[in-house]
């Protein structure tokens, strides 16, 4: 009668274990992970979180967010980019300081890094295994963070319905426009206290790049390619001056409160004076303003926020 | 061995062997030994999971704990604790060594430039080899500092250089070595640089015993290094002249001094990061306590630098909550006001004997 349970064991424990999976990441590093983790803890919220949310995975924990739910930083970027009613992941400890006994009372079966994660990924594999997803540009582009951790989770199916519903929507801007834009330049800044040129990672670049435009190419110009960094890289004014996009992208910072366009021209009036003067898509009135912190998390939905913005920018300016 | 009193009528313990100690300093030892036990005990109950000192003793003596306790426990917080004590007792013993070499109360790791010696080589390191293992990383750590150690000794002059002019060179190269540190950080790839500034504010998060079996060669050695040139500084105390006069053979010494000094803080510089002031702090409140000189002072600057990093990782995770507060700016926090406070006792002492 007592092989019965250990056999009961065995059977449990060989599901179990066949379940995981050995898959190399981003760092080079092997890892065993579950095949559908049920409780996963992110790491890089905006980066790595975001896009989970967007397939339908429910965040167990996230660096970064308090007890109470609320977001370290003034900005909640999952209400901005999914709506109110989502539901929050508990927090592992401020920035800077993660609390591992936290990170273990949330009993994850996957903790999710990035690559600026390297030093600490030792210590959080004492909690669960750990996969590191590389999140800076000239690593990773558009939004194949978010394809890449369909496939690590087992999801495959919802960002295939996701792409199904982009696409559509590509299809329909694409259809409402007067001319193509196949070949055409674009060049993305985000306001900070500077202008910052926007890296090749987000949802915006997915978007605007399947819409036909073309990233001006900023190292022919003898600029940074902002490799390295995780979304912009700094872009002097002289430099911006010279170059000449057929559409210029301005984002305004994620820490103003006006990141529409009136609060976006007010910080570019402040930092570049009499740009609509002189800069040719400003001339040309080709310069499309979006809300930062709609379209720039590597997600279909922020790719999305950018078609709907783009469309609507496209009527009124067409008018 | 016998009590007897020394010239100050002081009551002193004499050993056979011909070391000695005095009893105000034994009792401040003892004290403070009991201080780092007590704040043991709260930095132990101290956490997210529900156990702390009962647990860990019946644990000891052969009761089960619960995973989630033996993980608190045993993977987190023990680690955690013996790291925040090392680390302080080697930073303390370094920047106690510098003040009696430099004859100079300000001296500090920091302000001779060889923790940012150290940090110089470890960026470079990252930089060239970002998946360099610890001990190479200790390695670059340690020849950083000693680089700078021997260029100040070189530049000063040898035995007849004067403290301050190792004060004021000192401070030069802290100077130029933090410009090229910020200029490093500012041109190194972001996930080394992320990973740096975290390193850079102090943290007591890579805490591991395996950390700690690489730190332990450099506690042990701290005894030796004690023991040898202890007595040897005590004369440094008296100035060039007069350390001479007694037979100290500084151009021989020193130099050795220096790079035990280095080595102690390079060990700590490599596993927390810089601990800002600690040299200075320490010292001073365990002169505050129990003036002394020698080994003695090393011991008990060991002990308050030990105190006070457990005392202010500690209060940290006790009170401040969500708020980030890496252990270089707790320790500031902790430590500063008690510095004051020894400061101002003694100068109104000193008023109050005149």
């Amino acid at each position: 009668m007592r092989l019965l349970p250990f056999l009961t064991a065995l059977f449990v424990a060989s599901a179990a274990l066949a379940d995981d999976q050995t898959v190399t990441d981003d760092a080079g590093r092997s890892v065993t992970v579950p095949e559908h983790p049920q409780r996963i803890v992110v790491m890089h919220e905006p980066l790595l979180g975001l896009p989970l949310i967007d397939l339908g995975v429910n965040l167990t924990g996230s660096y970064g967010r308090n007890d109470d739910g609320s977001f370290s930083t003034k900005l909640d970027f999952i209400d901005v980019v999914f709506g109110k009613g989502v539901e929050k992941p508990k927090g592992i400890g401020p920035f800077g300081q993660i609390d591992l006994e936290r990170l273990r009372a949330l009993d994850p079966d996957l903790i999710i890094g990035s690559e600026l994660d390297i030093d600490s990924v030792d210590q959080l594999s004492t909690v669960a295994p750990t996969y590191l997803q590389n999140v800076s540009t000239g690593k990773t582009r558009g939004i194949d963070i978010e394809r890449d951790l369909a496939k690590l989770v087992g999801r495959e199916d919802a960002f295939d319905d996701r792409m199904k519903t982009y696409r559509a929507r590509l299809e329909s801007v694409r259809n409402s426009l007067s001319e193509s834009l196949e070949g055409k330049t674009y060049l993305a800044i985000f306001l900070t206290d500077q202008i910052n040129a926007v890296g090749e990672m987000s949802g915006a670049v997915q978007a605007l790049e399947d819409l036909g435009y073309k990233r001006l190419a900023l190292d022919e110009q003898g600029n940074g390619s902002g490799m390295g960094s995780t979304l912009i890289v700094p872009l002097s004014t002289e430099a911006l001056g010279r170059l000449e996009p057929d559409l210029l992208v301005v984002m305004n910072s994620y820490m103003s409160d006006n990141r529409e366009e009136a609060g976006s021209r007010q910080a570019l009036d402040k930092i570049l004076p009499g740009w609509e003067n002189f800069l040719k898509p400003a001339r040309e009135g080709q310069v499309l303003f979006l809300d930062s912190a709609k379209v720039t998390s590597p997600t279909v939905a922020s790719a999305l926020h950018t078609l709907d913005a783009f469309e609507k920018w496209s009527k009124t300016s067409s008018q | 061995m016998r009590w007897t009193r020394a010239l100050d009528r002081k009551v002193v313990y004499r050993f056979e062997s011909g070391l000695e100690i005095r009893l105000h300093n034994l009792l401040a030892g003892i004290g403070l030994m009991l201080v780092a036990l007590i704040l043991a005990a709260l930095a132990v109950e101290t956490g997210a999971t529900s156990t702390g000192m009962t647990d860990l003793l019946q644990n000891i003596f052969g009761s089960g704990l619960s995973d989630d306790q033996a993980y608190a426990l045993w993977t987190v917080r023990l680690p955690r604790l013996l790291m925040a004590f090392l680390a302080g007792w080697c930073v303390a013993i370094s920047g106690a060594i510098l003040q009696s070499i430099a004859r100079n109360p300000l001296a500090d790791p920091g302000l001779f430039g060889l923790s940012q010696g150290s940090m110089t080589t470890i960026l470079l390191l990252m930089v060239l080899a970002p998946a360099a293992p610890k001990i190479l990383v200790a390695g670059a750590a340690m020849a950083g500092g000693l680089c700078v150690a021997l260029l100040l000794i070189w530049l000063v002059g040898g035995e007849r250089s004067s403290g301050l002019a190792i004060m004021l060179m000192g401070i030069a190269m802290e100077t130029v070595l933090s410009s090229t540190n910020t200029l490093m950080l500012l041109y190194t790839p972001s996930e080394v640089s992320m990973g740096l500034s975290q390193w850079l504010a102090g943290s007591l998060f890579q805490s591991s015993w395996s950390l700690i079996a690489t730190f332990l060669p450099a506690f042990g050695l701290s005894f030796a290094g004690i023991f040898l040139w202890g007595r040897a500084l005590s004369t440094y105390d008296l100035g060039n002249e007069m350390a001479m006069a007694l037979g100290e053979p500084l151009g021989r010494s020193r130099p050795l001094i220096l790079i035990f000094a280095v080595f102690l803080n390079a060990a700590a510089v490599t596993a927390v990061g810089p601990l800002t002031f600690l040299g200075v702090l320490a010292p001073h409140i365990a002169g505050f306590l129990s003036p002394a000189s020698g080994r003695a002072r090393l011991l008990l600057s060991g002990l308050v630098g030990g105190i006070l990093v457990i005392g202010a990782d500690t209060v940290a995770r006790r009170l401040a909550g969500d708020l980030p507060l890496p252990i270089g700016l707790s320790l500031t926090i902790i430590g500063v006001p008690l510095f004051i406070l020894a400061l101002r006792l003694q100068a109104l002492s000193r008023k109050h004997k005149h």
